[in-house]
């Protein structure tokens, strides 16, 4: 704990199109309980026209916000970016800056960590302090088999990003908090490839074996009908429908969207597999993904023991209410485009 | 002595494994549906290496041989085996024609087998059976300048996968009296018969040929007038064994997998049933029939590879592989319980396709006979 | 083009991952009884390579900072194709966090020299830190983008670059040298065939120690790397099992949080 005592926690405010990414939130929450043993929570926003945003970081635990206004800080860019931060910190010595695991994060941290010739910890899923006051970095390896324990002791800032949904944003409230507007000084030229599209949506009908969600359905689902709800809500996850073979017997799937022994092994992201009682020829396809939720009405269904998430009750109560929720989370995102 | 395989060949089996374990399992459902041949993999396969492995570079294959080939076709084989069923009866075309050929012959015939755009196809077997070769009534006479063939193959591999075929017919009496001819499906009078329905190796087409005097072009013969049987007996007994011995190797590699993986996560009584004595012996059986099988099969490819004589050792590696690849689907088949026959699971193919293996390129006691005969051999008295 | 250097990296075979165990006195994982294999991704960037390659030129060099002992999984990513191979091995290596790494990766582009373009896998199955392609980067002072799903190039030589972003996609376009990693929509990696392998045994891996790379022993290794190891734990995988509560209003907003911190929404 350098500087008398004072730790200086930064958290990076992670904004596209001035919308802030909720694991900014997050980390503000982790800040705040960082510091409480003495410190003060600097949330850092780049962008342009995007002071507004300062006020939700004040209410989630900055204790003040560094804001880099400047229209070449409009799109995120990793030059400009990586040059301003890298600035900031050489300006300021922080003692901890943290950002989120998102494909902005993961790609500017390291950059700027390079930069600034520090240490930096990617992934993590648990931060604390130890007895001397370091951060503690935990982080999984090995698709999650092996979790390592990271520490950065010479080196200033400890850099690490967090897993999004790894800490929880701590409740708003209306606080104090002071805004410095920070002078942007980049260079006219080299600042690398130019955004010239972006576009915010999800690809569809992707293949069963590629797709990052797969929601499956079994026999438990019934009709024809239902089965379009395991499609409607595949399709907003951007993701793919699986079946077992009760529901490709009965025509509602297709022969190539069959999971298990004697269809396709998949290993996303999520599964969602609902109405499925899971046996091991189905079971065998779809172990390999990195999270699992099960919803099923029968509470001795066999696929709960390989879910990480169970729902013990009939899909039909839950999966036309998620599908709204859905919806409505989606609308939200693209209205603030 | 060095029962190691060098870094070229790990690196070939790793490059078949990974084509094998992606390309070959999205077609197995319509293979096992249809019984037909997945045509549209030929070209990749030829781009790897695998339609020209033992045919020489100057004809558009690697020429990497016969350990090189075992390798592919095992690791083919143990993701399914009707690809290797029917890639070694294509090398057996390959073989023919690369040792008995002409140069226009060969340019003309296994430059197209190596690049994927057709198939080979040897077709000796008669419809009055495979073992009595010389018994065969398929007749070819020379008119002209040209053979007119009469007669029908049956239980021909590829048949229906192929653009010429080779055929062995009687241009005169007795053993000396069998010549070979390439024979191109467009020639006039030449037709496809009956496709075959298996039960076992769904995927490699089997079915009948037919000729109705048929019109062969003098040039069109292979080799020597009487020189068929020959032709016949050294490609089914060296390409054709080593070949079957590699498809069989590789079901048994399979059974052996889908046994060890099933009874290592198969739980009963609170734990995987291979901590169950019974279950270790079943395995321990598979897993030795399965190192001794992949010595016999690579010794005799290593035979073949070095210009030694191989036949014995083919025949060997043919017969016992083949069984001893039946044998361990069926314990495999057994360890999985009611599992084990159901579709949903490789094993009942592994004993479909097994059994398969045994009549295929020679039954087992035509192997049988040749072995007898090698073992008796320095023993018999001379009359 | 000139040269594209991509790097590659051995990593312990997942499908053997369930067999690793853990020194207690050196904290360090047991990975010599798990065979290695060339990162998954490594491919995609190799077939990147390759493809830029085979319409514009140049040579395909690949570089890895490994023991001599991963000369064959280089020969692999010869035989599909590229045209030599450049191995960092010196024991000063060993320990080398993603910082360190890329100090001497950085030096080995530097060795090989007046290259176009970086490819790299987007990261490795093992860490999956995802950090050198940055770091990289930025230690050569060149421009980088990272989750790269789509290349095309226009007439001027210039290239443009989607990569994957939440919810959507961005398109850049760039001028080279760059350093990219790839994600594998990419493209689909070639089988290695069996020519390849034939001719990969006569093209030339080159070992370089740090006697050639001469880097500041300082700043590199265990001893150069700023982050440190304070503990190692391995995890036997298991599913949680968390049964959500409620009434259907609660469970549907539970849901929504779980797939949420999943991060597909």
């Amino acid at each position: 704990m350098e500087k008398g005592g004072q730790m200086e926690i930064w958290v990076f405010a992670e904004q596209r199109g001035g919308e802030l990414h909720k694991v900014s939130l997050e980390l503000l929450g982790k800040a705040k309980e960082l510091a409480s043993k003495g410190g003060r929570v600097t949330a850092v926003l780049p962008g342009h026209d995007v002071k507004a945003i300062s006020r939700s970081l004040i209410n989630h635990g900055a204790d003040r916000v560094l804001l880099a206004d400047d229209p070449r800080l409009g799109i995120y860019r990793i030059i400009p970016y990586s040059l301003l931060l890298g600035g900031m910190i050489q300006d300021h010595r922080p003692d901890i800056f943290l950002m989120g695991a998102t494909a902005m994060g993961v790609e500017l941290a390291p950059r700027v960590a390079a930069k600034v010739k520090t240490g930096l910890s990617a992934h993590c899923i648990d931060l604390s302090l130890d007895s001397q006051g370091r951060l503690l970095q935990v982080v999984p390896g090995w698709g999650g088999g092996v979790v390592a324990t990271v520490s950065c002791p010479e080196h200033r800032p400890q850099m690490a990003t967090v897993m999004p949904g790894a800490m929880k944003a701590l409740p708003p409230k209306e606080r104090e908090g002071e805004i410095f507007e920070v002078a942007v000084e980049l260079p006219d030229e080299n600042l690398g490839p130019e955004v010239i599209e972006i576009t915010q949506e999800k690809p569809q009908g992707l293949p069963l074996e590629k797709a990052e969600v797969v929601v499956a359905g079994g026999w438990g689902i019934g009709s024809r009908e239902n089965w379009q709800l395991i499609q409607e809500l595949a399709s907003l996850l951007g993701g793919a429908v699986g079946a077992t073979r009760p529901p490709v017997d009965e025509g509602w799937a297709l022969e190539g969207q069959m999971i298990g022994q004697s269809g396709k092994t998949i290993r996303p992201r999520l599964y969602i597999g609902i109405g499925i009682s899971g046996v091991m020829h189905h079971v065998v396809g779809m172990e390999g993904s990195d999270h699992i939720i099960a919803i099923n009405s029968d509470p001795n269904a066999e696929i709960f023991e390989t879910a990480d998430v169970i729902v013990v009750e009939d899909f039909k109560k839950i999966i036309p209410p998620l599908i709204r929720e859905i919806k409505n989370r989606l609308k939200k995102q693209g209205s603030s485009d | 002595m060095d029962f190691r395989f060098s870094e070229r060949e790990e690196m070939l089996r790793k490059s078949v494994r990974e084509f094998a374990e992606n390309e070959i399992p999205p077609k197995m459902e319509a293979m096992e549906k249809t019984g037909d041949f997945p045509a549209e993999l030929l070209k990749p396969m030829a781009d790897l290496g695998i339609m020209g492995v033992i045919t020489p570079p100057e004809y558009g294959g690697v020429g990497l041989g016969y350990v090189a080939r075992t390798i592919a076709l095992e690791e083919l084989g143990r993701v399914c085996g009707a690809m290797p069923m029917a890639l070694q009866v294509h090398h057996m075309g390959c073989a023919v024609i690369n040792d008995f050929g002409t140069e226009e012959q060969k340019k003309k015939y296994l430059v197209p087998l190596a690049k994927g755009e057709t198939m080979g196809v040897v077709a000796v077997t008669d419809p009055t059976g495979g073992s009595d070769v010389v018994g065969m009534k398929t007749s070819a006479e020379l008119r002209g300048d040209k053979y007119i063939l009469n007669g029908r193959k049956c239980f021909i591999t590829n048949s229906h996968n192929s653009d010429f075929w080779v055929v062995i017919a009687r241009t005169a009496e007795g053993a000396k009296g069998l010549s070979a001819f390439i024979v191109e499906k467009d020639f006039p009078g030449a037709k496809l018969g009956r496709k075959e329905n298996k039960f076992g190796l769904r995927g490699a087409n089997t079915g009948e040929l037919a000729f109705d005097d048929c019109e062969v072009p003098k040039e069109n013969l292979l080799g020597q007038e009487g020189g068929g049987l020959a032709a016949a007996i050294k490609t089914i007994s060296e390409t054709g064994r080593t070949g079957m011995a590699a498809t069989a190797l590789g079901i048994l590699t399979a059974a052996y997998e889908e046994a060890a993986k099933f009874a290592s996560e198969r739980p009963l009584y609170g734990k995987p049933i291979a901590a169950l004595q019974a279950i270790q012996f079943y395995i321990a059986e598979i897993y030795s029939q399965l190192e001794i099988c992949r010595l016999l099969c690579y010794r005799a490819s290593w035979l073949k590879d070095n210009d030694m004589r191989c036949d014995n050792e083919a025949a060997l590696a043919k017969y016992y592989t083949c069984e001893a690849a039946a044998n361990a689907a069926k314990k495999a088949v057994e360890i999985h319980g009611s599992y084990g026959i159901m579709r949903e699971y490789a094993v009942q193919r592994l004993l479909r396709d097994a059994m398969v293996t045994i009549p295929a390129g020679g039954t087992a006691e035509i192997a049988k006979v040749l072995l007898a005969r090698a073992a008796l051999a320095p023993f018999k008295k001379q009359k | 083009m000139k040269r594209i250097i991509v790097c590659v990296k051995p990593v312990p075979d997942p499908k053997h991952w369930g067999r690793v165990s853990m020194d207690p006195d050196t904290m360090t994982l047991r990975r010599e009884v798990i065979p290695s294999i060339v990162n998954p991704l490594d491919k995609h960037a190799i077939e990147a390579g390759l493809s830029v390659r085979d319409s514009f030129g140049g040579e395909v060099v690949l570089l890895s900072m490994a023991p001599p002992s991963a000369q064959p999984l280089l020969r692999e990513g010869l035989a599909m194709g590229a045209d030599r191979a450049v191995l960092l091995s010196d024991p000063v290596f060993a320990g080398s966090d993603t910082l360190a790494t890329s100090l001497i990766l950085a030096a080995g582009c530097r060795y090989i020299g007046d290259f176009d373009l970086i490819f790299l896998g987007n990261m490795s199955i093992d860490g999956s830190t995802a950090q050198v392609c940055s770091q990289l980067a930025e230690l050569l002072g060149l421009p980088n983008v990272m989750h790269v799903t789509g290349l095309s190039w226009t007439n001027e030589g210039k290239v443009i670059i989607t990569r994957k972003i939440e919810n959507g996609f961005s398109k850049l376009v760039g001028i080279p040298p760059l350093v990219l990693s790839v994600r594998k929509e990419l493209n689909k990696p070639r089988y290695v065939p069996f020519t390849g392998i034939l001719a990969a045994e006569s093209k030339e891996i080159r070992v370089l120690s740090n006697n050639d790379l001469k880097i500041d022993p300082s700043q590199i290794g265990l001893a150069g790397s700023p982050t440190k190891m304070a503990g190692l734990e391995i995890r036997r995988f298991e599913r949680k099992r968390e049964r959500l509560e409620g009434s259907p209003e609660e469970i549907v907003r539970k849901l929504m949080d779980k797939i949420y911190q999943i991060g597909v929404i």
